[in-house]
């Protein structure tokens, strides 16, 4: 369900962006997606298909969806540490922080029309 | 071929409509919560006891989202309280957009606190900005103290993490100490309280901390 909500979002968030015209030329979309986000690829795509069957006309768009790994700044020693096992602490001072980076992302990063 | 760097927000349409609701509730001083937690660990229980012991000191009124029934509504307005059932038809969680929707049939300038009950789900509900002042999270005893690294999203935008059932703890194998390391890991600005809507053990603290943020957005209205 909550893949279906997404795709729905994208689509509305593209209707609102672009006008028709540039539209009816949509070729693909590329999506940033954190692996805090709770997306999970693989559903996100399947959703997106079911989309095509209520709205036949983006068929031929396809979407890429690219996942990214978890990253914390630290705001005392400047340090970027890739997060694992959910441990939001800085590997270099051990300082906790929350100041994710990225991981987070839930992002339409690009579009592709044609000419 | 054309192509154009958009880094548009997945949420943008439901980010935009948290925005609004922020600003209504900041323009009438009421402080609005998002309670959240798995199925069934006590969300409405809590919402009942919360309002047995503070309707007489202020004004709190709920929503509640569930895919099915007036069930919680039913059993939170026998309290005497306004509530307000949300049926989100499938949908496991709830979007601004659907608080939105239903702010109007409550007179918020003479509320001071709104809770809105999300969808029992750690997952999905995480994602949704519902213009709330402040996101607490219930983890009921008898759900195993596994749960913070396992839903890690949703510990992380919280602000609160309530161990619900408190008065379970003798008899199921949970760890407050592991719950809350393992949740502070992830957050660690995390507040922590013990709480049973049964035995009342925490109830007192929860009213205070809710009593104290309601005057400081009282106090910045």
């Amino acid at each position: 369900m909550h893949e279906t909500s997404i795709v729905n979002s994208i689509m509305r968030t593209l209707e609102q962006e672009f006008e028709i015209e540039k539209l009816n030329r949509l070729k693909a979309i590329h999506l940033k997606v954190g692996i805090l986000s709770n997306i999970e690829p693989r559903l996100l795509h399947n959703a997106y298909s079911a989309y095509h069957i209520t709205n036949p006309g983006y068929h031929h768009v396809e979407m890429h969806i690219e996942s990214t790994s978890l990253k914390i700044h630290c705001e005392f020693c400047d340090y970027i540490t890739d997060v694992e096992k959910y441990r939001f602490i800085c590997n270099q001072c051990g300082k906790p922080s929350k100041n994710v980076i990225q991981g987070e992302e839930m992002l339409i990063h690009k579009v592709e029309f044609e000419d | 071929m054309q192509c154009e760097n958009t880094n548009i927000n997945l949420l943008k349409a439901n980010d935009f409509v948290a925005d609004i609701i922020k600003k209504e509730m900041a323009n009438k001083g009421t402080l609005l919560i998002n309670i959240t937690s798995s199925a069934g660990s006590g969300k409405t229980t809590l919402m009942q006891k919360t309002a047995e012991k503070l309707k007489d000191k202020i004004t709190m009124a709920v929503m509640v989202g569930d895919l099915e029934t007036e069930r919680d509504a039913d059993r939170i307005r026998e309290t005497g309280i306004q509530a307000l059932q949300i049926v989100t038809g499938g949908i496991c969680h709830l979007e601004a957009q659907m608080v939105h929707q239903v702010l109007d049939q409550f007179d918020l300038a003479s509320i001071d606190l709104l809770f809105i009950e999300n969808v029992g789900n750690l997952v999905c509900p995480s994602s949704f900005d519902l213009g709330e002042d402040y996101r607490v999270t219930l983890m009921a005893t008898t759900e195993g103290d596994d749960k913070p690294k396992k839903y890690p999203k949703m510990f992380l935008t919280s602000d609160m993490m309530l161990v619900s059932k408190a008065d379970l703890l003798p008899y199921v194998p949970f760890s407050v100490e592991a719950v809350t390391k393992d949740a502070r890991e992830v957050n660690h600005e995390l507040e922590v309280l013990q709480i049973s809507a049964l035995s009342e053990e925490g109830v007192d603290e929860w009213c205070e901390w809710l009593l104290a943020k309601i005057k400081q957005k009282k106090d910045n209205a």
